[in-house]
């Protein structure tokens, strides 16, 4: 074997072991556990806290609203779309005060002109509809249309 | 709502899917295939002259070696570029799916670059490099010192050695560029839901535009450095290469024509939103660009200076024509494909736009750049591994000197 060889190789086999080395330390130790990505990943997820209670367990002390709600055109949209995450309110309703957003820009996130929403989904101008007041002062967000 | 997708919102034809309205694949991904294309096509030309004993193309090889190593360099970095969390590039390779192509491309790289063209150069040098060794001082001693892994043996037998290794590794090396390129292809000939990519005439394709393209690049580096240098032109060296450049280019077309043929003939679902896209979105980059001007014209430059009823100064002029041309077209038929594959929407019945951005990262200039970046690395390599069959006149004495000395 010529020196030159032994060399060579020697250089492209350290070059792999470094590899090695790197990818044992980057690679998580449960990856692979369950499929191809990091088992571990499954019990963290799993150990997260539950953030949503859901609009029917509104329903117990908002009979106003929820009542409104279930009847009106926003009643596909539930109610924590818009008011947030609320478990900790539901388990404790004197807790932390709940935010309310009644700002125009809110509404314009889903009712803003924008060519890629669906033909028929209302949509309007925020710049000029409604003369600058807030959209609640005209809409009932709990049951926005009248008819 | 990014200010590029509601540009390209307004711009949009007849009825896209919500996310084919952007462009995703963006102009980096143009320049991805483009540049391992030239890297697959450098290494074919060194290839003629070791496996197919093309003698006359010799000037040529150790450059397009060279050449064929700095575009490597560069060819993976359009998609880091791309991608939103470069860091997390190399986990492609730490753990690798057997499912995905892509995954594939960094272990062909890594044999490509480690195993064939490194070896290659390092052998190919070895000679040189143990001279230079030898007489040089400062850092670029040190760095020879140091390629040449403390084996001083240039004796005959083993200088006969390192030729043979060379051209074992050469047969080894064509196969690999031509499957590092063939598989850029694979990836988008396997997009079964695309029309306009889906086909298994694409990693052909593509290796032969490679082919084209590698050929024109080193023959424009070849006949740029040697005015550069003051040299004379090897016009045989000129002649066949570009000759090769004009049976590839046939072959190339010829291939474009079938896949086109092909898809008009079977009419399959969705051939009248292609043929749209090629007689109107599309029009400039693949009729106008890449096949008039970046086939026909480049074909009929080099069939006429095959004719000899022209000088060689003519011919000159009709090959840095031709060259150009073949650059700039092979460029355009990866943008018609990665662009224009995208323009379709799945539904057969729009197009969206690609809006190119000037800045930015995945914008125009950031595109240059990295393809700038392979001419100044072969200007380095150049400087420390001079390709030029006769010594240049920067080192010519101290060479005498070291043949004074006697070789081995
Ligand atoms: C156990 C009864 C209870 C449940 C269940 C409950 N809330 Fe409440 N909520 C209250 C009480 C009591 C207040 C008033 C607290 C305060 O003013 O500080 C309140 C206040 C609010 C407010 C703020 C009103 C304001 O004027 O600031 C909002 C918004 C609200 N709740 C929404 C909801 C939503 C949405 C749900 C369902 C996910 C819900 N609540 C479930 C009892 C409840
Ligand atoms: C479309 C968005 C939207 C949805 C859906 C929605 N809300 Fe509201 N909600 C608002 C806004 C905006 C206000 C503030 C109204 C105001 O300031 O006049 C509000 C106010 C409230 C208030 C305070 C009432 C008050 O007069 O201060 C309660 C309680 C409430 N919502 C409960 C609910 C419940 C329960 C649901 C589901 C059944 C629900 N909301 C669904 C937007 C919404
Ligand atoms: C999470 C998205 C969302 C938000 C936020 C939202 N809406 Fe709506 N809105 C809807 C949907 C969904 C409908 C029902 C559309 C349909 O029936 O096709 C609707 C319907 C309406 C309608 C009835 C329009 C019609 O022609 O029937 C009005 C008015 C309206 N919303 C006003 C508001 C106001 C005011 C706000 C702010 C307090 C608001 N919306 C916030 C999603 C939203
Ligand atoms: C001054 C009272 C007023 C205000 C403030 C107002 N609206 Fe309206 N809105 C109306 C009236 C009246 C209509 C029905 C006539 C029309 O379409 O213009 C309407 C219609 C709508 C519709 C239905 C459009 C359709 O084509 O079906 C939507 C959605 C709506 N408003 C959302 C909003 C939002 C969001 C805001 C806040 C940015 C807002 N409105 C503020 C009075 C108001």
């Amino acid at each position: 074997m010529r020196k030159i060889h032994v060399r060579v190789a020697m250089v492209y086999i350290v070059i792999a072991i470094i590899f090695l080395i790197v990818r044992s330390f980057i690679v998580p130790p449960s990856f692979g556990e369950y499929g191809w990505y990091r088992g571990d990943s499954v019990s963290e997820i799993m150990n997260l806290s539950v953030k949503h209670a859901g609009s029917y367990s509104c329903s117990n002390c908002h009979q106003t609203e929820y009542k409104a709600w279930t009847t009106g055109k926003h009643s596909t949209v539930n109610c924590e779309s818009c008011h947030g995450p609320l478990k900790y309110h539901v388990d404790d309703p004197g807790g932390s005060k709940v935010e309310v957003n009644a700002t125009r820009e809110f509404c314009g996130l889903c009712h803003n002109e924008n060519p890629s929403r669906p033909e028929g989904f209302p949509q309007i101008n925020l710049e000029s509809h409604g003369n600058g007041f807030t959209c609640v002062t005209c809409h009932n967000p709990h049951y926005p249309w009248f008819d | 709502m990014s200010e590029l997708l509601w540009q390209a919102l307004q711009q949009v034809q007849g009825y896209v899917y919500p996310n084919e309205i952007e462009v995703n694949w963006s102009i980096l991904i143009v320049f991805y295939p483009y540049i391992t294309g030239l890297v697959a096509g450098a290494f074919i030309v060194a290839s003629l002259e070791r496996v197919f004993k093309v003698e006359a193309v010799k000037p040529t090889y150790r450059l397009a070696l060279l050449t064929a190593l700095a575009f490597l360099l560069a060819a993976p970095l359009p998609l880091v570029a791309h991608l939103g969390h470069p860091e997390r590039a190399l986990e492609i390779m730490f753990t690798p799916h057997l499912s995905s192509a892509m995954a594939g491309f960094g272990f062909v790289y890594a044999w490509y670059l480690l195993i064939v063209l490194l070896l290659e150069i390092g052998y190919d040098y070895r000679k040189d490099v143990v001279k230079w060794a030898r007489t040089k001082r400062g850092l670029k001693g040190f760095l020879y010192r140091l390629l040449t892994m403390g084996d001083y043996d240039i004796s005959k037998e083993a200088l006969k050695k390192d030729e043979k290794l060379v051209g074992i590794i050469t047969v080894i090396g064509l196969p690999s560029a031509a499957f590092l390129h063939g598989y850029v292809g694979f990836i988008f000939g396997s997009v079964k839901a695309n029309p306009w990519w889906s086909s298994p005439l694409m990693p052909i394709i593509f290796l032969f535009s490679a082919m084209v393209s590698g050929i024109a690049l080193v023959l424009l580096i070849y006949m740029a450095s040697t005015k550069l240098r003051g040299k004379k032109l090897d016009m045989k060296c000129t002649d066949t290469l570009a000759g090769y450049l004009l049976y590839t280019y046939v072959l190339d077309l010829s291939l474009e024509f079938m896949e086109i043929a092909h898809l008009v003939y079977v009419q399959e679902e969705g051939i009248d939103a292609i043929l749209t896209l090629i007689n109107d979105r599309l029009f400039l980059s693949f009729i106008v660009i890449q096949i008039f001007l970046g086939t026909i014209v480049p074909i009929f430059l080099l069939v006429m200076a095959k004719t000899g009823l022209f000088r060689a100064t003519i011919r000159k002029i009709f090959y840095i024509f031709a060259a150009l041309l073949a650059m700039i077209g092979v460029l355009a038929m990866r943008w018609n494909v990665v662009i224009g594959g995208q323009m379709l929407s799945k539904s057969f019945r729009g197009f969206s736009t690609y809006i190119l951005p000037i800045f930015g990262i995945e914008g125009l200039l950031t595109a240059v750049a990295i393809f700038i970046l392979p001419f100044v690395l072969l200007f380095i390599f150049v400087k420390v591994l001079p390709p030029w069959e006769e010594p240049p006149i920067w080192e010519s004495t101290e060479h005498q000197a070291v043949e004074g000395n006697g070789e081995g």
